[in-house]
């Protein structure tokens, strides 16, 4: 018992004595965690909305049966309904429409819409059941009603009884709002309508985008789905919920996982500062410890002094991290909702789901790396010599033994060596390792490295400068820089985060730039609304389109889904006029690409995106199969071209070989040059005169190529948060750290100012300590930045995303953040000495513990 | 006589579908009437053609009730029904799935050891072979539900419900018996509301019926009605009562009163036909259903005169059921409430057959 | 040369430290003031550097009030005319012997060579460039006392410069203060609580709370 009120004496000295840096300790360690446990909750609640909402829309099947190719003909569907072990069945036709007319103006005017059964889907999906109007029951079997969904009606303005439009093909429909889909998930954009009404208006008859199936309960579902999937045969693909969650979180993966790494480097980032403070504190209080030690402490009990306060830290830090982290993210689903992820996770609105474990799980990693932080001094500590460690001067040894540069070279060769290994699960996780290892090798080597740098500095300095200030501030970091590390792990940690992310943005946004120059060559590009698996164009509007004056150049691209894989997203794949003696003139090839010329005769020429070649395992030159219409056909790999926008994978092939191996000649998009003479006004007034003019989407590339970064600056907008909260972290850290030296060097001061030294010479030197330092963080963090951009340019986005870019260097941003850095650094290290300074201090020469 | 309508307590999708259903929009009912057959005075029903379906008219059911006996003596009532539905779709909408008819099935099972009705249902729209009501014979399938007429004149059905199924022949003994006249049934003052109605009495059946995990072989028989229409009730009437009654020496009788909002007789029909085949018509006034007791459902707090006299000129019969929870709940999945059950027939407090009663309209005080 | 006048100061808990001071410090002169523990030394120093004010009365140092400068001139003015040796040594462990020593002269402007000319006085010629946690005791008290005369100060204050260590070195570090004081032309003053160490000055004064007296003369037993 008595030891326990020593411990609990010890804790409350502790707390009244350093109240401000316990404070920051505490900041640090619920920034790092709120960070984390904000993007973690963000990421998942959008997941989660998104597979809930996908779930709503397949109800509770057992089974479901897809066509690779998208849609596939109803007449399987009899021979399911009477499959022996089948219970209930469902058939269902899911596709987009435009929505026309006075909805135009919007971005995106796609409407989700799943033509079913009302009779078959009441067992398996109830949700989708539209509510009609009083006395209106028929509506649910009507060809001209239409159910919204709440999100829905809002999204377009619309009321029961209002009328809605949609382009299909060339022609425009209306339908009746009957009724709302009261059951549907919240914020999901979707219309439900009777399936034959749906064939017939929206022109899919004869399809079916999947059947839903329930199985009497004595079916193993495994064996059922290997059985049907065999007698179906290839055309089809049998899944269940399970499946379809698998190629759901697959869609997104990649973002998610980034994201969550991100956090953990933030998370990571906090740890230095927390690791500071704890260790600047062991270290003022060595000896107190060494004292405690001589009066009879054991090892064990001091270690445990030190680390139940670690614990105690860590405790309330992480459990304010993780209210914040709540907050942020429920504020951010709040303001960003509608944008967030938006082209990840179209027309859904998340809402965050408060997980214990996982919330457990985000508090043990802040207390996990508080607790660390307090071990690692405070075995050096108890196992010092106790005599020397009475003696003055001391101090800066403590980090000897946590810091040396021999493993600081192992961190940065292994981290070197890692990002030479290929993907881990299709993700980078190898890669962040790598970030990691140089981002904690960079921090070890820092001692070092400021020791050399600061040497130099100072030889120079006390060569040509009297400045004292000057002289000692460079013979403190040249002489004691291990402390002067301990200051700046914070500022190094995320000033090379800020770099790195800053840099990656940077080269993205400028690739992604120069690929939509590539890819959006022409004036103007017009589509139509598909209809069915027709494209909208058919042969008559294809040459009435061709006879317009005014214009240069016309191809048409034909445009459809499919699927390779049935784990796997679907592929796109394009048909569309290549030059033939020089595909780069059409394509953003990378260089690896072969001239037509050097494939067979008769083969197919096909060009993959980057992401088939990852995904897919396609290469130059090899022979693949591609299901189009109801054949599969070989093909033959003609080169490689960069996409940004599908990295799930596309597929481009010549319209002339699609035509001649499918028949299909209708198209969906119009790419058009403009004339010399011609102007855009003129070019669009030529469109508005074609008879089927009202349901055209016409879309200049200018403004495709802004709303394309539009989207990009979106979706990166985490990332600026991340830059923001690093740039705090690594001003916290200065903050912590400077205030914790103060009092250290409290004695330092007062001597200084027995012999003369002014308050305001002692508020400059920390002001220039602070600024140095930065500098040299910066510096450094430059250097380590930039070698982390790398790994995340060239490593972890083509292994996540399948696509390369080019490396580009936002020198003025980094030049400003340098600026923000070093000014803020120096200031929060000149505010930190205002307490040291005041008269009471100046008697601290005298004082003793 | 089968209106239908949705549910409209927003949680649901089906038809509600009952017999003699009071509460038709009468304006839908105007708007959809003219595209659809309408039910004549001069029309001479033919066979076989009229055993099938009648697809240019609204609504159409072939209605089976029954008693059972099994091998070790139990008695059983039984109830199938078969309803086709037109939905008024655009006829040129080339679909497959489009909503051209509508087949829904009921089917119940009333065991006194189990104290209460079992039963089941389902329903589709036609299409695809997996459901169908088909013209020329009564061939109606819904999955793997079926009722269908052999040429023999034999009726073959097969039900299985969750719960319970049954897998029956139906014989005829006796000729069929045209119901009004000549197979034109008026069901209200007004002309217009009518309907081509005939009836099988007396038919022998057997087969087997799947309950409680067993599979019993059983014999019994039945009385099938099957009737067709596009436009059945007055707009005043509330409910219903009927009873179709197998007699013990091989005579029947059907009887029916509509009840208007303000629970009096608004119409009533019986037709009664001996052994030797000798029929006798009823007229409304002459026709009489007296409540002797009242049973209220725990389940939705109905209150229904399970126990009837009723009087065709003369003849009093007495109606005891075969016992009292046979109502129908099916709000959850269609919306409907009725009681549909086994009664046993007593004239001069003498045995004198076995019949079904149904009750509808009774279902009240839902909105406690 | 340094002249306190009527000095008194109480804390804020009431508790009078120093009542009515008053002396005279000749230029030259090595004064010891002896007193029992809590009787005010380290206030009287602390007044005299000009880092604490007096309730009332005034110091002058060369006929200057510090008492009455603010605490930017009275830091100049220290800087200039004091030097100190503290109890506890304190030479700032991230800067050479030679810097430290420095210190002083680079705050005053001059030039830094006699530096190497102090701590060679002090017997430390050839270690300027070493560290201080390379020193014992006694060698950082050297440094000290190099530091506190190095810029000719008019004034040097010692406050108990021999507390941390032992008799033998404490005797040479008593001697060397005294031989340095004297070598510089410095006045000084020497705060202890020893007998043997008051012995190294000129006379000894007394600190009580009835104010400084002149100490009996006590020789070593």
């Amino acid at each position: 018992m008595k030891m326990v009120r020593l411990f609990c004496w010890l804790l409350q000295g502790e707390w009244r004595a350093r109240f401000v840096q316990i404070i920051v300790a505490v900041i640090a360690i619920a920034m790092g965690v709120a960070l984390g446990f904000s993007i973690h909750l963000i990421n998942t609640a959008a997941l989660n909305e998104f597979s809930a909402a996908n779930k709503s829309l397949s109800g509770q099947s057992d089974v479901q049966v897809y066509g690779k190719q998208g849609f596939f003909d109803e007449t399987v569907y009899p021979k399911l309904a009477q499959y022996e072990g089948v219970k209930l069945v469902n058939p269902v036709l899911e596709f987009t429409a435009t929505v026309s007319a006075e909805f135009e103006n919007r971005d995106d005017h796609k409407l989700k819409i799943l033509g079913i059964d009302v009779l078959r889907a009441a067992d398996i999906s109830p949700d989708l059941l539209g509510v009609p109007g009083e006395g209106r029951s028929m509506d649910s079997f009507a060809d001209d009603a239409i159910f919204l969904s709440p999100a829905a009606m809002e999204w377009l303005g619309l009321e029961q009884g209002d009328m809605l439009y949609f382009n299909v093909g060339l022609e425009t429909i209306a339908l009746r709002v009957a009724g709302g889909l009261t059951r549907a998930h919240a914020g999901q954009r979707i219309a439900v309508m009777d399936i034959g009404a749906a064939q017939w208006r929206f022109q899919y008859l004869g399809l079916l985008s999947r059947i839903e199936l329930k199985l009497e309960s004595n079916i193993h579902h495994e064996a059922f789905k290997v059985k049907l999937g065999n007698e179906l045969g290839e055309q089809f693909y049998v899944s269940e919920i399970a499946d379809q969650e698998v190629r759901i979180a697959n869609m997104s993966r990649a973002y998610r996982v980034n994201l969550n790494m991100l956090a953990l480097v933030a998370l990571f980032t906090g740890s230095f500062l927390v690791f500071s403070t704890q260790a600047l504190s062991v270290i003022r209080r060595r000896r107190q410890f060494t004292l405690l030690r001589v009066l009879g402490y054991t090892r064990r009990q001091l270690l445990l002094q030190i680390l139940t306060e670690g614990f105690v830290l860590g405790t309330i830090g992480a459990l304010f991290g993780l209210a914040i982290g709540y907050g942020c993210a429920v504020l951010a689903i709040n303001l960003l909702s509608g944008d967030w992820g938006s082209y990840i996770f179209p027309g859904i609105q998340p809402s965050i789901f408060f997980s214990l474990q996982n919330a457990a799980l985000f508090f043990m990693i802040g207390l996990g790396v508080t607790v660390l932080g307090a071990t690692l001094p405070a075995r050096e500590v108890v196992s010092a010599n106790q005599a020397s460690a009475l003696k003055s001067g001391g101090e800066d040894s403590t980090m000897n033994r946590v810091q040396r540069s021999r493993s600081a070279w192992v961190c940065l060769f292994s981290g070197v060596l890692l990002t030479q290994l290929p993907p881990v699960y299709e993700l980078p996780v190898l890669g962040y390792m790598a970030i990691a290892l140089l981002l904690i090798g960079g921090i070890a080597l820092m001692p070092g490295l400021a020791k050399l740098v600061f040497s130099f500095l100072q030889k120079y300095v006390s060569r040509y400068s009297k400045n004292v200030i000057i002289l000692m501030t460079v013979a403190r970091q040249a002489n004691a820089p291990n402390q002067a590390s301990i200051a700046l792990s914070g500022v190094l940690a995320s000033f090379s985060l800020i770099v790195a992310m800053a840099i990656m943005v940077l080269s993205f946004r400028v690739s992604v730039d120069q690929w939509l120059d590539h890819v959006l060559p022409a004036d103007l590009y017009v589509r139509v609304a598909d209809s069915g698996v027709q494209g909208g164009f058919q042969k008559e509007e294809q040459n009435a389109i061709n006879s317009l004056p005014g214009f240069s150049r016309t191809d048409f691209f034909r445009v459809q889904q499919l699927t390779l894989n049935p784990d796997r997203p679907e592929i796109t794949l394009i048909a569309r006029p290549i030059d033939a003696v020089e595909p780069g003139n059409t394509l953003p090839l990378t260089d690896d690409a072969r001239g037509l010329d050097q494939l067979p005769k008769g083969a197919i020429p096909l060009w993959v995106s980057e992401a088939m070649v990852d995904l897919y395992g396609y290469a130059v030159g090899e022979k693949v199969m591609i299901p189009m219409g109801n054949m599969w056909y070989e093909f033959q790999v003609a080169g490689v071209w960069r996409d940004y926008g599908r990295q799930f994978g596309a597929v481009q092939m010549q319209l002339s070989d699609y035509q001649t191996l499918t028949s299909d000649f209708s198209i969906n998009s119009v790419a058009l040059w403009l004339d010399t003479e011609t102007t855009m006004t003129e070019a669009l007034v030529a469109l508005q005169q074609l008879p089927f003019s009202n349901v055209l989407e016409i879309t200049q590339s200018q403004h495709m190529r802004e709303s394309s970064l539009a989207i990009f600056d979106r979706s990166f907008a985490i990332t600026y948060v991340l830059e923001v909260v690093a740039v705090i972290i690594g001003l916290l850290g200065v903050a912590a750290s400077f205030s914790a030296q103060m009092l250290a060097r409290v004695k330092e001061f007062s001597m200084l100012r027995h012999i003369g030294v002014t308050q305001s010479q002692i508020k400059r030197m920390l002001a220039a300590e602070g600024c140095f330092l930065t500098a040299f963080g910066v510096v450094l963090g430059f250097v380590l930045g930039l070698g982390i951009s790398l790994i995340l340019i060239f490593i972890v986005n083509p292994q996540s995303f399948h696509w390369t870019m080019q490396l580009y260097m936002p020198w003025n941003w980094l030049l400003l953040i340098s600026g923000v850095m070093l000014v803020s650094a120096s200031l929060t290290a000149w505010l930190s000495g205002r307490n040291v300074v005041s008269d009471g201090v100046i008697r601290a020469v005298r004082e003793d513990w | 006589m089968i209106p239908l309508f949705f549910n409209q307590n927003g949680v649901s999708w089906l038809f509600l579908l009952i017999i003699l259903w009071p509460s038709i929009s009468v304006s839908q009912e105007a708007v959809q009437g003219n595209r659809f057959a309408k039910v004549s005075t001069g029309y001479t029903l033919v066979f076989p053609r009229d055993y099938g379906a009648h697809p240019d008219f609204r609504i159409e059911w072939w209605y089976v009730t029954g008693w059972l006996e099994t091998d070790d003596k139990k008695t059983l009532g039984f109830q199938v029904t078969f309803f086709r539905s037109s939905t008024g779709h655009h006829p040129e909408n080339p679909s497959q799935f489009a909503p051209k008819q509508l087949i829904i099935a009921h089917a119940a099972l009333s065991d006194p050891s189990v104290g209460r009705l079992i039963y089941g249902e389902k329903s589709a729209r036609t299409g695809f072979d997996l459901a169908y009501a088909k013209e020329g014979d009564t061939n109606v399938k819904l999955d793997d539900w079926y009722f269908v007429r052999d040429a023999d004149g034999h009726y073959q059905t097969k039900i299985n419900a969750e719960k319970f199924g049954m897998q029956l022949s139906l014989i005829p003994t006796q000729k069929m018996i045209l119901q009004g006249e000549h197979g034109f049934s008026r069901k209200g003052p007004n002309v217009e509301q009518a309907s081509y109605y005939y009836s099988e009495p007396h038919l022998k059946v057997a087969g087997t019926i799947k309950h409680q995990g067993k599979t019993l072989a059983v014999n019994g028989h039945a009385w099938l009605d099957h009737e067709w229409s596009s436009e059945l009730l007055d707009s005043r009437a509330d409910g219903w009562d009927w009873v179709s009654m197998n007699l013990f020496d091989g005579s029947s009788l059907m009887a029916f009163q509509i009840r208007g909002k303000d629970g009096a007789k608004l119409w009533a029909y019986a037709k009664f036909r001996n052994a030797a085949g000798e029929v006798r018509f009823f007229d409304p006034e002459q026709i009489e259903f007296i409540p002797e007791r009242v049973w209220q459902s725990p389940h939705t707090n109905a209150v229904y005169p399970v126990e009837m006299r009723i009087r065709t000129g003369e003849i009093e019969w007495r109606l005891i059921p075969f016992f009292d929870d046979q109502e129908l709940d099916s709000r959850r999945t269609t919306g409907a409430v009725y009681w549909e059950g086994a009664v046993r027939i007593f004239k001069e407090h003498q045995p004198a057959g076995q019949g079904y009663l149904e009750l509808t309209g009774y279902e009240s005080a839902l909105d406690l | 040369m340094l002249e306190l006048h009527h000095l008194h100061k109480s804390y804020a808990a009431g508790h009078q430290v120093l009542s009515d001071i008053s002396y005279c410090l000749k230029s030259g002169e090595y004064v010891a003031i002896m007193g029992d523990s809590g009787v005010g030394k380290s206030t009287l120093l602390n007044l005299i550097a000009g880092l604490d004010v007096p309730d009332s009365g005034e110091v002058l140092i060369d006929g200057t009030v510090i008492s009455a400068l603010n605490d930017e001139e009275a830091t100049l003015l220290r800087r200039k005319e004091l030097g100190f040796i503290f109890q506890e040594f304190h030479v700032l462990s991230h800067l050479t012997l030679n810097q430290n020593v420095a210190l002083p002269l680079l705050l005053n402007d001059l030039p830094v060579d006699r530096a190497e000319v102090l701590l060679a006085e002090v017997g430390l010629q050839g270690r300027e460039n070493d560290f201080p946690r390379q020193l014992s005791g006694g060698e950082l008290q050297r440094v000290a006392i190099a530091r506190a005369l190095v810029h000719r100060p008019k004034l040097v204050l010692a406050d108990e410069p021999t507390g941390n260590l032992d008799p033998d070195t404490a005797n040479e570090i008593l001697q060397l203060i005294r031989r340095e004081i004297k070598k510089n032309g410095a006045s000084g003053i020497l705060v202890t609580h020893s007998r043997v160490a008051a012995s190294t000055a000129d006379y000894v004064l007394t600190l009580t709370k009835h104010g400084l007296q002149p100490a009996e003369i006590i020789t070593d037993p």
